[in-house]
């Protein structure tokens, strides 16, 4: 078993409340969302319909809208809402100090699989 | 807390009674006449058709009236209270929403020593203003009142106003700053119970009954909330506030006392949605005979009672 | 008999005795130090003292008699100056006092703004009866407060002293009060409520100086605003006071450490109150206050307890303002919420639940039924259940519906329903019980919805609650988030004066906590529109062409166009464009049909570098990306063109700078030809100017797009200020009123072409009206947001951060 790890990827002031930041990684980017109540997810940045980018969508609760074509996307589980199917990856992301981390594995994760 | 009890004064209030209408009359529906029997008397056999009289006027006005003198005035039984030593009375008109409960009448009789007063405040361009009042010997404090006005959240009547929530003020005279402090301190005024005024014109009036240590309303005064998005049914109420000059503090922040409709005379008001007054009343606390409950509307739920109690 | 010295007479520490006492009178000796000169009272209870609806001695919690039947050596008034652990004594100024066991109540201190002025007369902090007595001291029918501080003791405190008769104005940090304890939407809530009662409050208030010669004159803020103020009172916080404990030598962390039984570092030294840290946490509420209290109790008596952290709960002390919060009620992963409101009654109810589990609540308005959700939180209750209506409260039995008509039946009697003929609500409730009760009787008899019709919603649903029959509109709500539609929600936010998305959301009884992509671009457009001054855009309410100030293309680059004023460029600027082209690799130049130049395919973090190069040549945005004015097409007019009639190029530059940066419900675009040939196509455009000899032909809500269709003519006038008037005019009842999303064509033929000419060319005032309104707006909104967000806001456009290079590594 390997210990999680936690990787700093920015302070978490950042972000706008309801918004949303951009992480690049060799695999393509994440998306980091602040909600209304100052949670935030990180989730694969490119929307399951046509890779639409998520961090540029209207949050609202704990989902976002993709700008494309307007798939709402759960921020806790990935998937698609609604009559939509499809799925984006999402890494446990938590703030401390005021940094936002996400688990070490969103920087692995074609690696893995 | 037990000083100053059992004086030997006559009550600020002699008389407190209550005119429930039956089809479009008032009839009298008991009260407690403090031993004025002859008084008592007649007014078992008087009723008032809506605008006629004191109480029926206030059923027509839809609002409290105050009556200073009663000699050449519309109050019909003049002779009788000239004969029981009465000069003054206030009627307290409840709706709920558009339908009149009751009509609740305390009469008052006028001498050089008894101080307190009773007063309504209504809205204009925005203030509260002296609408008229009954303040017994307390002259100068009512000639201060009637050039005093309250906006919103301010003083008793402002308080009340903002809140929507009957108020009692401890110490209206002493280090509290109370807005007419100066002036209530001198007159002996030293509890102030303000009430919301339910009025079926949508407009804003206040009542506040303000007592004095020498010749005092009520030597006990509880306030009840009695809403249900506070209290969770229909069916009971929770003590607020209360001040008791024998118990002390009534109040409790942990243990607020509760009741259910039809239990003691606050359960009576909350089940019959009518006021009450009564003399010798059973089942009062230790030390009292006689009480006043009176229901505080808010559309057509009872949302506070009020009682005082001597 | 042991001895047990106690310093502080606080509420832990005389629950703590309480409990003593009461299992074991003769256990210990014990004696009380105090350096206020008193002994034990409700301290949370100070604020209807202050207000006078308590009195002081109804909150005094031990009394001389009761120290004197325990046998209480009390030495009020004495401060303890040092503890020296070795010999086990305390000592005060009169001596050395010594000790089997010792119990620190020190309690806390204010916390103090270190802010210029903060010692200053006049500034008093809201912990104790001697601030309680300064604050009363200070309070006048005509004195001025300033309450520095939107917790709950800085609003009890507020509206203690409003209730004395002060001018009282709360500044608070945050965005929205008790931030901690409530919600967006309960805070929404309880700043109308003590609004209500005549306090100002200001959120997002910091304060920089308090002033005055000799005593406190006024505070001033950080954006300059300047409050006169007779007294400060600051209610920001506490730390805990632990000198004593520290110089005694006792493990501290932010406060003085103990152990579950309440024992310190030395296990002859206790110590319970907000001088204590448990398991890193602090103390200012009074439960915890109480389980510690006797905890130490049964410690000093040998027995066995623990303390164990509880679940918390909130109320505020105010009269008639009623709200609870309890639990952790943010949001997070795996969590749903069940929002309920009810805007008639001003309530609010927001359960947070995870794994069938309540973690946290928060109501407003409607507090019956919280400890009995209290229970639910602190058990961990399964309430699988009862989920579906676990919101109506224990007693739900089936029943109570939401009721969508609860906005309109909440409108004051006076609200306007009707904006065209200026018919208020109990116009038409009154001659619905005058016998109207359909839509065609109430428009014959108030004229109600007899005009543009676009209250015709409101109108029905008013018939509805007044009759209690189904006049549901047969339009359909703008989301799932409401039943109202977007012409009812723009009537609402003018006829109740709604100045924020909260205030929406909470008085129009919105069933989500914040909205969907769907509705939140729409209100945050009618807010702005119809609020300039007083209401904030917000960017994230925004879909992201908007957001970023560029069209979002399909791969997830942008477009950037600059504006070119009536289609008129030069040299320079095309130099500007290509050198920026070049330097940024844009792959596609295009000339548009508006009359520009558009360059596509730049990256997010780029574009506010491009930007800035293209404001260095004098250019600013084209808003090719808003629903707000886009391009002025023209001909070249009679500057050059034979047939020319009038200078149509110099019309439309000056009808451009007058328009641009105003947004409005949909795109807007505008053309001027300079005769009836109409090169520049004006007679397909939203609003179309031709010119003739003898003027201007002014066409409006024209289309060429999924819709082919020519403009209907508004007027004709003879001069140019004229055409430019009624332009704008036009402009600005479109964006007053038509829906979000309805281009001009399509919200003309809702509300009819005379509905639109009365107001804009035959009633000259309202015409002037119009101009003004949206010169105030344009006050606030005509300004380039590429230089706005090149200079501070380029941190949105890039990355939070690259691991691409690390990770390669």
């Amino acid at each position: 078993m390997m210990t999680t790890d936690w990787i700093d990827v920015g302070a978490f002031d950042a972000i706008p409340a309801r918004g949303a930041r951009m992480v690049r990684t060799p695999q393509g980017c994440i998306a980091v969302f602040r909600t209304a109540t100052d949670e935030v997810f990180a989730l694969d940045n490119a929307c399951p319909h046509k890779k639409g980018p998520l961090a540029d969508g209207i949050v609202h609760g704990n989902k976002v809208t993709c700008p494309l074509h307007n798939w709402v996307i759960s921020l806790e589980t990935g998937l698609a809402q609604g009559a939509d199917e499809g799925a984006v990856e999402t890494y446990p992301a938590r703030v401390e100090n005021g940094r936002i981390l996400i688990e070490a594995a969103f920087l692995k994760r074609q690696a893995a699989e | 807390m037990d000083t100053a009890v059992e004086q030997a004064t006559r009550p600020f209030i002699e008389v407190t009674e209550i005119w429930r209408p039956e089809g479009d009359t008032l009839v009298q529906a008991g009260g407690n006449y403090g031993g004025l029997d002859a008084f008592e008397a007649i007014s078992g056999h008087t009723s008032f058709k809506k605008g006629e009289g004191l109480p029926g006027k206030a059923w027509a006005e839809g609002r409290p009236v105050v009556l200073k003198a009663f000699d050449g005035s519309y109050f019909k039984r003049t002779e009788a209270a000239k004969e029981a030593g009465l000069t003054a009375a206030v009627a307290i008109p409840v709706f709920a929403g558009e339908e009149l409960k009751a009509v609740l009448v305390v009469l008052c009789s006028d001498d050089d020593i008894r101080t307190g007063a009773i007063e309504l405040w209504s809205e204009k361009d925005g203030y509260l203003m002296l609408d008229d009042g009954y303040y017994g010997a307390a002259k100068h404090f009512e000639w201060v009142s009637q050039h005093t006005h309250f906006p919103k959240g301010q003083g008793l009547p402002g308080g009340v106003w903002a809140s929507q929530t009957p108020i009692l003020m401890r110490d209206l005279g002493s280090g509290y700053r109370f807005i007419r402090s100066e002036s209530a301190g001198k007159a002996g005024l030293t509890t102030g119970l303000g009430l919301p005024i339910a009025r079926p014109d949508g407009e804003n009036s206040v009542l506040t009954l303000l007592s004095a240590r020498g010749t005092p309303i009520a030597h006990r005064f509880e306030i009840w909330d009695a809403r249900a998005a506070k209290v969770g049914s229909a069916n009971s109420a929770v003590m607020i506030d209360g001040i008791c000059d024998r118990e002390g503090p009534l109040w409790s922040e942990d243990n607020p006392r509760r009741i259910s409709a039809w239990q003691g005379p606050i359960g009576q008001v909350l089940g019959s949605g009518l006021p009450v007054a009564q003399k010798s009343a059973p089942g009062l606390p230790a030390g009292y005979s006689d009480v006043v409950g009176l229901p505080i509307y808010r559309g057509s739920a009872i949302a506070h009672i009020v009682a005082w109690y001597s | 008999m042991q001895k047990l010295v106690v310093i502080g007479a606080g509420m832990a520490s005389g629950r703590m005795l309480e409990h003593m006492f009461e299992a074991d009178p003769q256990a210990y000796e014990v004696t009380l130090f105090n350096a206020e000169p008193r002994g034990n009272y409700n301290r949370i209870m100070l604020s209807p003292v202050l207000s006078g609806e308590k009195s002081y001695e109804e909150i005094v919690t031990h009394d001389d008699a009761w120290y004197a039947d325990n046998a209480v050596t009390c030495r009020f008034g004495e401060r303890i100056t040092g503890i020296d652990r070795d010999r086990k004594v305390v000592i005060s100024e009169k001596g050395e006092t010594p000790y089997d066991k010792l119990v620190i109540g020190t309690g806390s201190a204010p916390f103090i703004i270190p802010c210029p002025g903060h010692d200053l007369p006049g500034v008093v902090a809201f912990r104790d009866l001697e601030d309680v007595d300064a604050m009363k001291t200070a309070a006048g029918s005509d004195g001025r407060a300033v309450v520095i501080g939107g917790g709950l003791l800085g609003l009890e405190a507020a509206a203690a002293l409003r209730l004395q008769g002060m001018e009282v104005t709360v500044l608070h940090l945050m965005g929205h009060l008790m931030e901690r304890q409530l919600d967006e939407a309960a805070g929404y809530l309880l700043k109308k409520d003590l609004e209500g009662r005549g306090i100002t409050v200001l959120t997002g208030a910091s304060t920089k100086a308090i002033m005055g010669e000799g005593r406190v004159e006024k505070v001033v803020l950080e954006d300059g605003t300047v409050i006169p103020a007779d007294i400060v009172v600051m209610a920001v916080g506490i730390r805990p006071s632990v000198a004593l404990g520290q110089a005694a030598g006792l493990e501290m962390g932010r406060a003085i450490k103990v152990d579950a039984q309440m024992v310190t570092s030395d296990p002859d030294v206790l110590a319970v109150g907000e001088c204590v840290e448990f398991d890193g946490n602090l103390f200012g509420l009074v439960a915890p206050l109480y389980d510690q209290a006797r905890v130490a109790a049964k410690t000093l008596l040998g027995e066995d307890d623990v303390f164990r952290m509880r679940e918390l709960s909130t109320k505020l002390k105010v009269t008639g303002c009623d709200l609870f919060s309890a639990g952790d009620f943010a949001d997070g992963e795996g969590r749903e919420d069940i929002v309920f409101r009810d805007p008639g009654r001003g309530i609010y109810k927001r359960l947070v639940i995870e794994d069938d589990v309540v973690l946290g609540a928060v109501f407003y308005g409607d507090t019956a039924d919280s400890n009995w959700y209290f229970g639910l939180i602190k058990d961990k209750t399964d309430i699988s259940e009862m989920r579906d209506t676990l919101i109506f409260g224990p007693a739900y039995q089936g029943g109570a519906q939401v009721d969508p008509m609860a906005a309109v039946a909440a409108l004051p009697p006076d609200a306007e329903i009707c904006g065209c003929n200026g018919v208020c609500k109990s116009t038409i409730t009154e001659a619905i019980g005058a016998g109207a009760t359909d839509l065609g009787s109430l428009r014959a008899t108030t004229k109600a919805s007899a005009s543009c019709g676009t209250c015709t919603g409101l109108v029905e649903q008013l018939l509805a609650v007044t009759l209690g029959e189904d006049f549901r509109s047969k339009e359909a709500g703008i989301c799932g988030c409401t039943d109202l539609t977007h012409e009812e929600v723009r009537r609402l936010i003018k006829a109740r004066e709604l100045k924020s998305q909260t205030a929406v959301w909470q008085e129009l009884g919105w069933k989500t906590v914040d909205g969907c992509h769907v509705c939140r671009p729409a209100i945050n457009f009618y807010l702005l529109a119809d609020w300039p001054l007083e209401y904030q855009d917000d960017l994230q309410s925004r879909f992201i062409n908007e957001r970023k100030h560029a069209n979002i293309q399909k791969d997830g680059t942008f477009s950037v166009m600059p504006r070119m004023w009536g289609g008129i460029t030069n040299p320079a600027e095309l130099r500007a464009i290509a050198d920026a082209a070049d330097k940024y690799n844009v792959p596609t130049v295009k000339v548009t049909g508006g009359q520009r130049i558009d360059l596509l395919g730049v990256k997010s973090e780029d574009l506010p570098h491009i930007w800035a190069d293209l404001n260095a040549a004098g250019m600013v945005s084209g808003h090719a990306y808003s629903k707000g004015l886009r391009t002025v097409k023209t001909c070249v007019g009679t500057d050059h063109c034979r047939f020319g009639t009038q200078d149509s190029t110099g019309l439309g530059i000056k009808l451009e700078k007058a328009l641009w940066g105003s947004w409005t419900p949909h795109k807007v675009k505008l053309a001027v030809s300079g005769c009836p040939r109409n090169c520049a196509e004006a007679t397909c455009k939203d609003v179309g100017v031709i010119c003739v000899d003898s003027g201007y032909q002014i066409g409006v809500a024209g289309a060429a797009g999924m819709d082919v269709k020519e403009t209907e003519r508004l007027a004709d006038v003879p001069t140019e200020q004229e055409a430019i008037d009624l332009t704008i005019a036009f402009v600005q009842l479109y964006r007053e009123n038509a829906k979000y999303l309805d281009r001009p064509y399509k919200w003309v033929a809702k509300v009819g072409l005379d509905w639109v000419k009365e107001r804009v060319v035959h009633d000259l005032d309202n015409r002037a009206a119009l101009i003004e309104r949206f010169a105030i707006s344009q006050s606030v909104y005509q300004k380039d947001p590429w230089a706005e967000h090149a200079a501070t806001k380029t941190d949105a456009y890039t990355p939070l951060s690259d691991f691409r290079l690390e990770a390669a590594e």
